[in-house]
């Protein structure tokens, strides 16, 4: 059965709204359309794929439609990323940062860098900023509220809880959705090389103590749905485990933009953490909020 | 494999999607495949003076024959003149991408038609 016209209509327009609501702040950075002048091909293509796997996983785990075959995921993924590259074209041109004297590279290139994130921001939208009774998700958790679903043809498939890996891949979606918007600026650069390392360990703990106070103490709706609460060893492993995806995340952002490009292996780890923490607060937050934006 | 369900909008935004996704790394893909690694090659060109208010100014255009973008060109251009201190103007292009060009002005309190112009790339990253 088709959703009707409308329907789609309401759920692009979310779309667009979260990828502009996230992704705005990219949008009016000037470090990022400087990473469109310089980026090499070669890595935009590399940026393009992972950005890809990280829609797939997220419609995937926390998409509209828990029952979505793979085909689905993947045309969804694939109109997300559309979507950004026509968002970010349109907000650059009205900005001003695409003008004729430029080449095609340049033009296309600025377009990319900028529009990766605003897919991952449409992907989030298109999901999370569901109103009452629009949305058509199949069930995901055993929930109290009664939900209306206007689409008799999505199927039921109940899951008491999102897997591990799902878990992973939406931590990572929100790691790299915060992270990404300060990796571009030179402030992460010049807290890396100014900072002491004993600084530097605060800024490790502090990323880490954020995880677990979000995971276990906060009143995010659903959190005890999806984070169960079974003592300190458990808090501690997840609290690591999402700092280390913080960590990862933070790297190849990082690594992206060239800001390991020439420096030594202290600087970019240095980097990596100071960067981690915005990383750690999208990763845990991610896991909650994503989530419980579908537990509603 | 479950059939797909869209409708005709949902198909449409699909193959507009797909058309610049594949669009976008098929030309990436052409781009890097052609792409070597030849250093920023800076050249600099002057137009044609022109009387200002005060003074002249001289169109510069900045080109890049190499294949990585030069960031913070700088570029001196001197207007050397008999019998009178030779005048240097400068000027800075935050960015001279790979292929592209960018362009300014110099300006000169005197005609630089009554001088000798030389141009100078001072440097780049």
């Amino acid at each position: 059965m088709h959703r009707s016209i409308a329907d789609s209509t309401r759920e692009y327009a979310r779309g667009i709204a979260g990828g502009l609501l996230f992704s705005l702040p990219l949008l009016y950075t000037m470090e990022m359309w400087f990473a469109g002048l310089t980026a090499r091909p070669a890595r935009l293509i590399g940026y393009v794929l992972v950005t890809y796997v990280l829609l797939l996983g997220y419609n995937r785990y926390a998409g509209l439609r828990e029952d979505a075959s793979f085909a689905e995921v993947a045309i969804d993924s694939v109109e997300e990323m559309g979507l950004g590259l026509v968002i970010a074209a349109v907000v650059l041109w009205l900005c001003g940062r695409l003008t004729g004297e430029m080449t095609n590279a340049e033009i296309v290139n600025q377009i990319v860098v900028e529009a990766m994130t605003v897919a991952i921001g449409v992907s989030v939208g298109t999901a999370q900023l569901g109103g009452e009774g629009q949305t058509e998700s199949g069930e995901r958790n055993d929930e109290d509220k009664p939900r209306d679903d206007n689409d008799g043809a999505e199927q039921q498939s109940p899951k008491d809880e999102v897997s591990f890996s799902g878990q992973l891949v939406i931590a990572m979606c929100g790691a790299v959705l915060f992270a990404a918007n300060v990796a571009p600026t030179e402030e992460i650069l010049v807290i890396a090389i100014e900072s002491s390392p004993l600084k530097l360990l605060g800024l490790s703990i502090l990323s880490l103590v954020f995880g677990a106070l979000i995971l276990t103490y906060s009143e995010f709706r659903g959190a005890d749905k999806f984070v169960r609460v079974s003592g300190a060893r458990f808090v501690l492993m997840n609290a690591f485990i999402t700092y280390a995806v913080a960590l990862l995340a933070s790297a190849l952002i990082l690594w992206f933009f060239g800001r390991f490009d020439g420096e030594s292996l202290e600087i970019c780890v240095a980097q990596t953490v100071v960067l981690g923490v915005a990383g750690a607060f999208g990763a845990s937050a991610g896991r909650l909020l994503l989530q419980a934006g579908n537990a509603q | 494999m479950s059939e797909v369900k869209k409708n005709i909008l949902e198909w449409i935004v699909f193959a507009v999607s797909l058309v610049l996704v594949m669009g976008v790394i098929g030309y990436l893909s052409y781009d890097a495949a052609t792409l070597g690694n030849r250093p920023p090659d800076i050249q600099v060109l002057l137009g044609v003076s022109e009387s200002r208010t005060q003074g002249f100014a001289i169109p510069v255009t900045v080109r890049n024959t190499g294949e990585e973008t030069a960031e913070g060109v700088r570029v001196e251009v001197e207007l050397k003149l008999d019998g009178a201190d030779a005048e240097t103007g400068e000027l800075e292009f935050p960015f001279v991408p790979r292929g592209g060009q960018r362009e300014g002005f110099v300006a000169f309190k005197h005609d630089p038609n009554t001088g000798r112009l030389e141009t100078r790339v001072l440097g780049y990253e």
